[in-house]
């Protein structure tokens, strides 16, 4: 598979508690794939060595073609641009403003001078507020993060990662800290970039009604290991265990 | 309901410690005592000395009054220069500091053997005193506030920058990890995501630091490093006792004064 995102065998112990062992997986573009399992399955795990937030002690991660493991400093950074995030405390620079937390998806690519003046370029500002635009937070664009609701958070959290215009965008319980109703339209509108920007999307739940009715496709998690594919797609999984 | 409940927390507070641990409150007790007479011998604290020593300070204190204001343009210029000192002193520091912050914190520093120099610097610039930094810099420069400018930027420099650390190492990880996750540099993420969120801290830190300096360059003038210490000085060496009322009422205004103002401008930060 030359597009999405792509695991092999990734796995991490500590001490000698095996959060991952060997988990293998792959998502194509245009697709929603829920990670589900309780807490403490490893989900958090899976989305810390794919990102390389935490360091994976085994195993491969490809956006596209391109390899994210063994990569150091300035080419790990390089890869990341690929890879938009979405965590479940949302993450937002709390004392700037929402529009300024969704340019903050353009740092990999903008100048130092620019962003240490704050000053983004035009096409910059421009991408920053159509991704607002999708994420239907326009009016709040010169709100403090730190104003703005759980729900209206994590769409600020989306839009930054629209903004970086990623191919991949990877979620870690993006619901687990809001109340149903935001819960619902995150992962709606999660669902219609998964659509409309043809992301390859991996997201983690712990809710299987959620899971069950937003996801392209439900990987269990339990241990530390995938217990296999519980696709409402057979063809898609089919097609991912050949890529396999 | 709660019967079970107290009696049980009855058990737990009637038990006696045991006599091991009383025996080492005990040792620890006794050590601490003895301690504490070894200091005052050594200190030679002499209770007679004191009693005999008063009657010269009250002959002082009678002198000193009504304070000499004779010459307060002179006195109110050499208390400016001792603000301008810790002034300037501290914005140095502050420039010196951010680097050295930044180093110095375990979730930025960018590596183990950056980290570690880092912080042996700012321990040992914080540990030497700006008085005895300026008494060096006396001997460089030559008499006068640049001196203690020179000494009070560098060891303020080293409380900054640990301060500033401190502030860092408290900053939440999240918003920095997403930043790094969008391909940012470690110093985009430090300018875009950490500086904004330690910012207040930061200045209240500063104005602190400044307030601080305020107060603890007076005494620069005592090793001709300039300011308003210098005036109480000779004042002290000439016994003019009047005149030394007159600076240490003047000291105390403007300390006082900036002590309410940087309380109140750090208030509305918070």
């Amino acid at each position: 598979m030359s597009q999405g995102l792509r695991t092999v065998a990734l796995s991490k112990s500590y001490g000698h508690v095996s959060a991952l062992r060997g988990v293998s997986l792959a998502v194509s573009p245009g697709e929603l794939v829920v990670v589900l399992g309780p807490s403490g399955s490893g989900k958090s795990t899976l989305f810390r060595c794919i990102t390389r937030l935490t360091e994976p002690d085994g195993g491969e991660v490809y956006v596209g073609d391109r390899a994210v493991h063994g990569l150091e400093g300035p080419a790990l950074a390089e890869v990341r641009r690929e890879i938009g995030v979405v965590f479940q405390q949302f993450n937002l620079v709390r004392r700037r403003t929402a529009l300024e937390n969704v340019l903050a998806g353009r740092l990999g690519s903008a100048p130092l001078w620019r962003v240490a003046a704050g000053r983004f370029s035009r096409a910059d500002l421009a991408r920053a507020a159509a991704a607002l635009r999708s994420v239907g937070l326009e009016r709040q664009a010169h709100q403090r993060a730190d104003t703005l609701s759980g729900g209206q958070q994590q769409r600020v959290a989306i839009a930054r990662a629209l903004a970086q215009e990623s191919r991949v965008l990877l979620a870690d319980e993006p619901v687990a800290s809001l109340d149903p109703d935001s819960a619902t339209a995150v992962l709606e509108l999660m669902r219609g970039l998964t659509r409309s920007a043809g992301l390859a999307v991996l997201c983690t739940l712990h809710q299987p009604h959620l899971a069950e009715r937003f996801a392209d496709r439900v990987l269990r998690m339990e241990e530390g290991r995938l217990l296999g594919d519980a696709g409402r797609r057979p063809a898609a999984s089919q097609a991912v265990e050949r890529a396999l | 309901m709660s019967v079970p409940q107290t009696s049980a927390l009855d058990s737990i507070a009637m038990r006696p410690r045991p006599l091991l641990a009383r025996l080492r409150f005990a040792a620890l007790l006794l050590a601490g005592a003895a301690l504490y007479a070894v200091s005052l011998n050594v200190a030679d604290v002499s209770p007679a000395r004191l009693l005999e020593g008063l009657p010269r300070l009250a002959g002082w204190a009678a002198k000193a009054w009504p304070p000499d204001f004779s010459e307060i343009s002179v006195l109110t210029y050499r208390a400016a220069e001792t603000m301008a000192m810790a002034t300037v002193g501290v914005s140095f520091g502050a420039v010196i500091a951010l680097p050295l912050c930044l180093l110095g914190a375990r979730n930025t520093a960018p590596s183990f053997w950056l980290y570690h120099p880092a912080r042996f610097l700012l321990d040992m610039l914080r540990g030497i005193d700006s008085f005895v930094f300026a008494l060096i810099f006396v001997a460089a420069v030559g008499l006068g506030p640049f001196a203690g400018v020179l000494g009070i930027a560098l060891h303020s420099a080293g409380s900054i920058a640990k301060l500033w650390a401190e502030a860092i190492e408290t900053a939440e990880p999240g918003p920095l990890e997403a930043a790094a996750m969008t391909g940012a540099s470690r110093l985009k993420v430090v300018l875009y995501a950490l500086l904004p969120d330690v910012l207040p801290a930061f200045t209240s830190i500063l104005l602190y630091m400044w307030e601080f300096n305020i107060r603890a360059s007076t005494v620069l003038g005592i090793v001709g490093a300039g300011g308003i210490g210098q005036e109480l000085k000779n004042s002290i060496d000439l016994l003019q006792f009047d005149r030394v009322l007159a600076i240490l009422l003047i000291i105390l205004a403007m300390v006082t004064t900036i002590d309410k103002l940087s309380a109140w401008l750090r208030r509305r930060l918070s």
